[in-house]
């Protein structure tokens, strides 16, 4: 597999007017008497690390499981490349380029790395050979090279791997359908200061990669390491996009908090 | 059990599980005064063992899934009986015969494979419905009487190898097999030393590799002259032959197929097997399906053994089988474990059994020797996974490498990305 190659093309497919890889535009979600999601709009650029805040319950996981497939919105359009399509399950959105890492990583501990990466998806030579093990190990070795991920070995079991080595692997597997638009949904959980620069490093290795990548996290110091552009999510509506570079961390914390920029005010929505 | 997994990861530590066997087989041939490393011994011990040492491979597989089952040993009496009644009442030829106790035992698979896969009901209970269910069918159907089966079957199940060619002083056939084996042996070291060098990493020392093949065609040569020098008409038991195609089989499947590691990983993580595109129903029912096939060929070769079929074959063969997949490493969590490693752990319980009863230990003796084995065997695995440190069969394997110079686990952990190996230290104290 020569994936190397792939990145180049990823990176230099042409694109109309150079605009967004994944538009979404008022984009609603309902859970019974509950709105989830009021007409939030979201755009990732390809090189582009756009990330995903807001308290718990604004919805960040809604928005995150609308794009990745697992459910659908009631309203609101999604383009892809300026074509609007629809996002019916997670394997039409992996068909459209659209890949997940879930907080749970949904790797397989007794399995060797290299089989976690091809879990499902294993290589062989023709229909009717057995499994291309030395095939998967090399791929699998290239892929977490282009990350420049260390592993001990691509044989060694993941049990034995650290938290920010195994959500490498969680990420290295997503690569392998050669995804556009990557989610991770809280790639930095749990894990140790050291391991989440690691992840971090990760992260910035995909939008070199030419990937859009959306992060979702709680961590605003680790965002604003390694985002391009932070989007607040409040009671499920936009709450103001900043420049992770510029931005004052207030600012950020003020409208997660829903102490500045107010849409409308609380009472006045119901 | 990361010990275990890592010994089993490549051709090294099955060589250290080996060890173990041959340091039980050392220890009783002292201590029954050369009693146990005589041909007709050794032809015994293949013998009086190989239906379990089948089954075990098949339970290795249900037990690595996550699974259990406990219907084997039914299954087999059952089978057993269909075959020995097919042939002496219907007349049909041996070989019919065993072609339809092999189909009798798919269908009983698929229907065991269809409550465990489809409904969803745990391998537990449907097999131990069946255990009940299959005795019952098999004093049913043979009215609980003991029915003889022909000599072509029992050739299988305690025949041996026919003579022919030059006078070598050694059975032929046993010949031929031990120099096919030890070339089976060579091949493996060659092909792992390739696939290392592939991967861009060095593979182990040329020493190492040449000390490691020449011990295991050691043993292979003396097990050839052990078990072609009994006197004429015996060799290498063809129930012996029959296990080691299912032992090269098996060991492929599971560790080189797509069928295999799917096995694997639906014993490790349900969840993330099914999340990855694994099919969980099909792999549940392909192991539940393929035991019950396994059983069959065992209720076979056992009543070829013991030349009839009776109402009472088969009792308690299913905790033969589950002991030795756990002597030989498997975790009662699943997912991990190995065809070779089940193997050897059925070998170590038969030499057991074997040695106590030359040393003219009594059955009873034997049966709690036997049982405290099972448990320390898992204690020690089980206190070791807690400190992180090796395990039984690792202990012994430090010793048998001591001396090498880049340390246990390197010829491995070197092979893979050729990165930096930075937590090196971190899996070689695991090792």
């Amino acid at each position: 597999m020569a994936l190397d190659v792939e990145w180049t093309t990823t990176q230099d497919r042409p694109r109309a007017d150079n605009g967004p890889l994944l538009d979404l535009r008022r984009v609603t979600k309902r859970f019974g008497a509950v709105e989830a999601l009021t007409e939030v709009d979201l755009r990732v650029h390809a090189h582009e690390v756009v990330a995903l805040v807001g308290d718990n319950g604004a919805g960040k996981s809604t928005l995150a499981k609308i794009v990745s497939g697992v459910i659908q919105p009631d309203s609101g359009t999604i383009e892809i490349d300026g074509e609007p399509v629809a996002i019916p399950n997670p394997a039409g959105a992996h068909v459209l380029g659209i890949s997940t890492v879930f907080q749970d990583l949904a790797l397989c501990e007794n399995l060797s790395v290299a089989a976690n990466i091809f879990l499902g998806r294993e290589l062989r030579a023709s229909k009717h050979s057995p499994m291309d093990i030395d095939g998967m190990e090399l791929a699998s070795a290239q892929i977490l090279r282009d990350l420049t991920v260390t592993v001990p070995s691509v044989r060694t079991p993941v049990r034995e791997l650290s938290g920010g080595q195994r959500q490498a692997v969680a990420i290295a597997r997503t690569l392998t359908t050669r995804p556009r638009i990557l989610v991770l949904d809280e790639p930095t959980a749990a894990l140790s200061v050291v391991q989440t620069a690691e992840v971090l490093m990760l992260v910035e290795r995909l939008r070199e990669m030419g990937l859009g990548v959306v992060i979702i996290s709680h961590n605003l110091a680790d965002l604003r390491a390694v985002a391009d552009r932070i989007e607040v999510l409040r009671h499920g509506r936009n709450n103001g996009s900043f420049d992770a570079g510029t931005a004052a961390p207030e600012e950020i914390i003020g409208a997660i908090a829903g102490a500045t920029r107010p849409i409308r005010p609380a009472w006045a929505t119901r | 059990m990361t010990s275990l997994k890592q010994l089993f990861g490549g051709g090294a530590r099955q060589f250290g599980m080996v060890f173990a066997l041959i340091a039980l087989v050392i220890i009783f041939q002292i201590a029954t005064g050369g009693k146990v490393l005589t041909p007709t011994n050794a032809q015994n011990i293949i013998n009086g063992n190989s239906y379990v040492l089948i089954l075990a491979i098949g339970m290795v597989l249900v037990i690595i899934a996550g699974h259990i089952d406990l219907s084997v040993g039914s299954v087999a009496a059952v089978v057993g009986i269909i075959v020995a009644l097919a042939i002496r009442d219907w007349g049909i030829p041996w070989w019919a015969g065993i072609l339809l106790g092999l189909a009798v035992g798919a269908v009983i698979g698929a229907w065991q494979g269809f409550w465990v896969a489809y409904v969803g009901i745990p391998g537990f209970i449907t097999t131990l419905a069946g255990m009940m269910f299959f005795r019952g069918a098999n004093q049913y159907i043979g009215k609980s009487n003991t029915v003889p089966v022909p000599e072509e079957i029992q050739t299988l199940g305690a025949g041996y190898l026919p003579e022919w060619g030059p006078n070598t002083g050694l059975n032929n056939w046993t010949l031929l097999l031990g120099i096919l084996a030890i070339a089976g042996v060579v091949y493996g070291e060659l092909r792992r030393r390739r696939s290392a060098r592939k991967l861009g990493g060095t593979p182990v020392e040329l020493w190492v590799s040449i000390v490691r093949v020449g011990a295991l065609g050691a043993v292979i040569a003396y097990a050839t002259w052990l078990f072609g020098s009994g006197r004429v008409g015996t060799s290498f038991p063809v129930s012996g032959v029959i296990l080691g195609v299912l032992v090269l089989l098996y060991g492929f499947i599971a560790s080189r197929t797509i069928t295999g590691r799917h096995v694997y990983a639906v014993g490790g993580n349900k969840v993330a097997a099914a999340l990855s595109g694994v099919n969980i129903r099909r792999t549940n029912f392909f192991v539940m399906m393929n035991m019950s096939v396994l059983a069959a060929l065992a209720g076979i070769v056992f009543i070829g053994r013991s030349t009839a079929s009776g109402p009472f074959d088969g009792t308690n063969w299913e905790l033969d089988a589950i002991a030795a997949v756990f002597i030989g490493g498997a975790a009662v969590s699943g997912g991990v474990g190995t065809v070779v490693g089940s193997l050897i752990g059925g070998l170590v319980m038969a030499v057991l059994n074997n040695g106590l009863q030359l040393m003219g230990v009594g059955s009873d003796s034997t049966q709690m020797i036997k049982g405290l084995v099972l448990l320390a065997a898992v204690a020690f695995d089980v206190y070791n996974k807690v400190q992180g440190r090796p395990s039984i069969v690792g202990l012994l394997m430090k010793g048998a490498r001591r001396g090498r110079p880049e340390g246990p686990g390197s010829d491995d952990s070197n092979a893979g990305t050729g990165a930096a190996p930075v937590t090196q230290g971190e899996t070689l104290a695991r090792s």
